[in-house]
């Protein structure tokens, strides 16, 4: 464990590790290693003692961020008191800087405040409790009532909303090409998502495992925003980040389900990449061997699934993902058509030899991944 | 001085990168200290970043470091902003 000491070098701007039943600060803003290495073999104790602190913090941190990656996260303990159907949201404000968590701004049961950032972020963490709950009867994104912690206005004009490990992260938006990340319920739910694959199957970021982990998050993002709207399969756009472009952007979202490689197409951004079926996989080593683009081919065949089966996304294609992301079986570095094998069984076990079962073998025989 | 940075990754996953020659600049004093170190505190290879965290790649007269969100310098924070933000 970690010396407490204000003298320790290494700024971990995450929350007292005691504030929320065990939680430790992940990610830090650290002085660089081979700095530490210097002053720990410095003559001056009080130059030496701090570094080497950080040094052994920072070996920890990583080999637990490992550990994160091998294993999945811990499970852990709701907050004493906590209603275990009821999410436990925290929204604060960075307030335009890099520092996290910022600023606590919104706490669970409060009342809307002024900041539509904030509000919008509270909404949505609620959204995507409700949907893992209400459909999966999963609390939380652990599954075991991890409290909701977001923070809004991160960074000057940032173009990104991530999942940090343990909380959300948005960016306001440059306002040229992206507005506020807070914007689309779908983005919000797609980034806690990322969470739950965190602490379940733990899909390796790199390849077709990553584009899997991407795709499951665009997913369950998009299930979010139809459980939020009430959509069947039929009703809803199967857009992801629909609301997120500026109006001076050739584009009406980042991703389309339905339609992959249209969401967009301009000047500046260039066409949107994505492709439908196996014919068109891209093979390159940018973005994490295209995690962000080849997410398109599993992502279309749940589109083709969900709307094979109609009605209600959640409670047929999606109980069939979440079995899987959830079950156990699904491996780190799964292939597309590992993933597939166990749609087809997941959907055989959960409703037999029916409508389920031949929807999703045809969904995923049509973007050309084999079953076995 | 030419300082080339590329990000990738990120939500949207689409690629920006942009360059700044600092020999026709009068700030290029001050250009030249940060890129000097940020590049000081980046990393040989890639480190492992988050998903939908963007990635870094800066350049500075060939000599090469990568980064990637959440764990920047301060430096290298403001180096990759002003670079994507005033570059070609």
């Amino acid at each position: 464990m970690v010396a407490s000491s204000d003298k320790t070098i290494t700024q971990c701007n995450g929350r007292d590790m005691t504030t929320h039943g065990g939680f430790q600060p992940v990610f830090c803003t650290i002085v660089p290693p081979h700095i530490l290495d210097r002053l720990a073999q410095h003559e001056d104790s009080a130059l030496a003692g701090p570094a080497r602190r950080s040094l052994e913090h920072d070996a920890y941190q990583r080999t637990k961020r490992r550990l994160t990656t091998v294993l999945g996260a811990p499970a852990v303990a709701p907050p004493a008191g906590a209603a275990a159907d009821q999410p436990h949201r925290t929204v604060y404000d960075a307030r335009h800087t890099q520092d996290l968590p910022g600023r606590k701004v919104r706490e669970e049961g409060s009342d809307p405040g002024s900041d539509a950032s904030v509000n919008r972020a509270y909404a949505g963490l609620g959204a995507t409790f409700e949907l893992y709950l209400k459909a999966y009867g999963r609390h939380s994104i652990d599954g075991h009532g991890l409290p909701l912690d977001a923070t809004v206005h991160f960074g000057e004009g940032y173009d990104n909303a991530f999942w940090n490990g343990e909380q959300m992260v948005f960016g306001d938006g440059d306002g040229e090409v992206f507005l506020d990340f807070t914007i689309p319920v779908d983005v919000i739910g797609h980034e806690l998502t990322h969470g739950v694959t965190q602490h379940t199957a733990n899909l390796e970021y790199f390849g077709q495992s990553g584009a899997l982990n991407e795709s499951v998050s665009d997913v369950f993002g998009s299930l979010i925003k139809q459980y939020t709207l009430g959509q069947t399969a039929a009703e809803a756009d199967w857009l992801i980040g629909a609301g997120l472009l500026a109006p001076r952007v050739h584009g009406t979202a980042l991703r389309s389900m339905k339609a992959p490689g249209t969401a967009y197409d301009d000047p500046d951004l260039g066409k949107d990449p994505q492709p439908a079926t196996m014919e068109h996989y891209v093979r390159t080593g940018r973005d994490n061997g295209g995690v962000h683009i080849n997410s398109g081919i599993p992502n279309h065949a749940f589109y083709l699934a969900a709307t094979a089966l109609g009605g209600h996304s959640w409670e047929k294609a999606g109980q069939v993902w979440y079995d899987v992301l959830t079950g156990g079986e699904l491996k780190q570095d799964a292939l597309f058509t590992d993933f597939a094998t166990l749609t087809v069984k997941a959907a055989r076990e959960r409703f037999g030899a029916g409508n389920e079962l031949q929807a999703v073998q045809k969904a995923w025989e049509q973007v050309g991944v084999r079953t076995l | 001085m030419r300082i080339q940075v590329r990000r990738t990754g990120g939500f949207a996953g689409i690629e920006r990168r942009a360059e700044v020659d600092t020999s026709d600049r009068p700030d290029a004093p001050a250009w030249q200290t940060l890129a000097e170190q940020a590049l000081a505190d980046g990393r040989a290879t890639p480190p492992p970043g988050v998903p939908d965290g963007f990635s870094y790649e800066i350049t500075v007269d060939g000599r090469t470091a990568y980064a990637a969100d959440p764990r920047l310098t301060d430096e290298q924070r403001e180096l990759v902003s002003r670079v994507l933000k005033e570059g070609a």
